[in-house]
This record gives structure tokens, sequence and C-alpha cells, in this order.
């Protein structure tokens, strides 16, 4: 759960109320654009947090607004925060929801997987546009960091891009082979021998 | 007849109040064997040209003939197979895979295609021998440096001998001097075989080393220029143009 953690993470650094995390949070995961994290996620995790004990509020700070709730970080939420740290983070690109949708309109037979690897490429190449727009508009003297992670969603694109041309250029070989299925497993008992003497 | 020709391309994206008209009823040809760029400021509509003559989206009007062929007259399968044929992309990023030889990453989208193994090896030789990595074939891109991998990349986008190679960017994430030497292998590209290029870029040193400059604003070609790839001082007359837009 990354969110937890960047908010723990956030909060070591120093203590903040949520309005002020949520920009913080935008900040640091490489801008809006990127990963729009919804403020009201923000606020939900923090009373989680709180519940679990590894954020507390410390006090409220009142500018001229409405009185705003400052959270600290627990001497849990720090151990939480370095087990975290230390730990690596699983990859997600194992689970790809295109290639499902891919094998179900191969089960199902009504409508041309092409057409849906074309609307998939189509889709892939406005986001690679928008990305390399993103890193072209980002100052190198100031945001490397930002762009850097920029390069790596468009290696990614161009990736997932290059894999739809191969699975294109292998489709007639895939549609002739059975689609997966579950494995047999019985269930139950295993059925009498009946003896056939 | 030119190998691309847009009669009247015109793309809306949204509907109602947030509808963004990207393209404007745009007029243009590629000759076979020519180099364009296409510049604008952010939004001007070029990615969604190159999108457009890549077949990889629909027009919500007028069309995109691509060596004879009405894209927009094509069904999927047709349009894939075309784009397969006739269109390479060559990307920002290299993408090799890290375990197969040059020449294995090379031959592969033959291989893929169904080529025999002879034959794709053969080819992806030629290829690598005309981009002088002659020697590395049988390297794997750990072993090769970054402007050998570029080569790699750029002998992979031509093996399947496609008419027009799209560019999108090609230098986004390359240093000047990197930026410069993939310049210089798809001027290459177009003048020693002969293929076409369409690249967008917001360099205008890059955008020199093509025969033809498209200047496109709000979605309509505002602008035209012609260079001549042999005179200097042509990265500068760009730039003033960029700059008065």
């Amino acid at each position: 759960m990354t969110v937890r953690h960047v908010i723990l993470g956030l909060l070591a650094q120093q203590p903040r109320h949520g309005y002020e995390l949520h920009a913080a949070f935008q900040a640091i995961s490489g801008g809006q654009e990127l990963w729009d994290v919804k403020p009201a996620q923000v606020y939900t995790t923090l009373a989680r947090l709180e519940e679990s004990g590894l954020v507390v509020q410390e006090g409220t700070s009142q500018d001229a607004g409405p009185e705003k709730r400052i959270y600290a970080l627990t001497e849990t939420g720090q151990a939480e925060l370095r087990t975290w740290l230390l730990s690596s983070i699983p990859s997600d690109a194992q689970r790809d929801a295109f290639y499902v949708k891919l094998m179900l309109c191969l089960a199902l037979g009504d409508v041309n997987p092409r057409t849906v690897i074309q609307v998939q490429r189509g889709s892939l190449y406005q986001e690679l546009h928008r990305v390399t727009a993103l890193r072209q508009s980002a100052d190198p003297h100031t945001e490397l960091a930002r762009m850097l992670f920029l390069d790596k969603v468009v290696m990614h694109l161009e990736a997932d891009l290059r894999w739809l041309d191969m699975i294109e250029a292998r489709l007639d070989d895939v549609q002739q082979q059975p689609l997966p299925q579950p494995e047999r497993r019985l269930r139950g008992r295993p059925p009498k021998q009946i003896s056939t003497d | 007849m030119s190998l691309v020709e847009t009669q009247q391309l015109t793309k809306v994206y949204g509907q109602g109040e947030t509808e963004v008209l990207a393209l404007d009823h745009v007029n243009l040809k590629i000759e076979a064997g020519e180099f364009v760029a296409v510049m604008g400021p952010s939004g001007c509509g070029k990615s969604t040209l190159l999108h457009l003559v890549g077949g990889l989206d629909r027009p919500t009007e007028g069309s995109v003939i691509l060596n004879g062929h009405n894209l927009a007259a094509l069904d999927d399968t047709r349009l894939t197979a075309v784009r397969r044929q006739q269109i390479g992309f060559i990307f920002q990023f290299f993408n090799l895979i890290p375990v197969l030889s040059a020449q294995e990453n090379v031959s592969l989208p033959l291989v893929l295609d169904g080529a025999r193994a002879g034959t794709a090896a053969q080819k992806a030789t030629d290829w690598l021998t005309r981009l002088g990595l002659e020697d590395q074939c049988h390297r794997r891109p750990d072993q090769l440096s970054g402007g050998q991998q570029q080569r790699v990349a750029i002998a992979r986008a031509l093996i399947s001998e496609p008419a027009l190679v799209l560019a999108d960017e090609p230098t986004g994430n390359l240093d000047s001097r990197a930026g410069d030497e993939v310049a210089g292998l798809l001027r290459r590209v177009v003048d020693e075989w002969g293929r076409s290029i369409l690249m967008v870029t917001h360099d205008p040193r890059i955008a020199a080393y093509a025969d033809r400059i498209i200047f496109l604003k709000d979605g309509r070609v505002i602008d035209e220029t012609r260079l001549n790839a042999a005179s200097v001082g042509e990265a500068d007359r760009v730039k003033e143009k960029v700059e008065a837009l």
C-alpha cells in the first residue's frame, strides 16, 4: 500500500495537515499528470493511520480559513516507514488487464482481436505523446529526478507498444492454439474402482 | 503519386463544450525519398498528424492516402497489414532485447512474421553492415555503446523495408551530440536507402536535417519551408521561424 507509506514518509519529514500532505504527495510522486491522488484518499488514509496508531494529531493551525488538524508520525509509524523503505516493491507488470481482455476476446470470437490491439495501440501512442510533452517541459537543471522518472514512463509505454507488435504478428498462430483452460482437478473422494472381473 | 497524401484531414476530440479541433482540414504530401519535419507549439496537432498518417487513429473527416491505400477505407485487419508492411517506427529508447544478439534483435520482426531463420539472419547482417556494425553482429546490447545500440534499433525499424518511417521526437531524451548522430542516421535512411521520414520535433537543430519543414498551429499548416541541407545556418533560420510562431 504505497499511499499509506508515502504519507508516513512525508510526515517523517515534518508534521503537516491534510491539505499540505495532498500537495506534497503530488509533488513528490511526479506531478498530478502522473499520479492524480484525490484529497479524499489522503484524508481517509490519514484516519486509518491514526486508528492504527501510526500517526497522531499533534495540534491545530488556523491561518485565515477553518481550523486544520496537524498530524505527526508516532514511533510505531517510524518503524513501519523504515521497514517499507528497506523492503522491495513488488512489480505489478505481471498482471495485465489488456492481456486478459485480449484472451477473452479470442475466447468469445465476436470482436476482431486486431481491432482490440489497434485501439490499445492508439491509446498507448496518445499517452506516449502526452508524457513526451511533459518531459520536454521539465527543466533539466531543477527537475532532473522527474525527467528521469518520465523517461521510465516513456520506456514502459514503448515496450508495451513493441509487445503489441509482437502479439499482433503472431496472432494467427495464437488463434490456432487452444485457449488456456483451468487444470482439471478431481474433487472429493476418488471414484471407486469397479472391478470388471 | 506521392507516398503520403492527406486530404482535408480533420480530427476532433471530445464532444460539445469539450470539443477540441486537433487538426483542421490539412492537405499535405510527402514524396518518396523525402524527409519531412513537423514543428509547432505544443497542442498544435503535430502528434495527431503523425497518429493519423500512421493509421493509429481514424480521422473525423478527410483521408490519408498511403502508397495508394486510403487508410480510412480499410477494415482493421487490412489496416493492420498495410501499417505493418509500409510503416516503421523509430522510438526514443532503443528497447533492445538484452538476451538477444544485435543480429537477433534486428531479425526479430521478420522472424515473427514467419520468415525463414536463415533469410532473416542474412537480411539483419546486411542492414547491420550498412550501418557500420558488421563486426558487432553477435554482441548483445550490453556489449555495445549507446550509439551502436541506436544503430541496431534503426536497423530493426528498417528490416521490414517500410516505405515510410515515423519518428516522434526521436531525439527527445538525448544530449545534443547523440541527437545529431540520430538525425544524421535518419538523413542517411532517406539519402542512401530511399525511405521517406515524417518526424515530429521541437528542436530546430534536428529539424534542420530535413528536406522540408511543415509548421502547424491550431491544427492548421501555417507555413512551410524547404531546406538546403548542404548550407550552414539552416538551423538558425528554422529557429527564427519557430520563434516567430
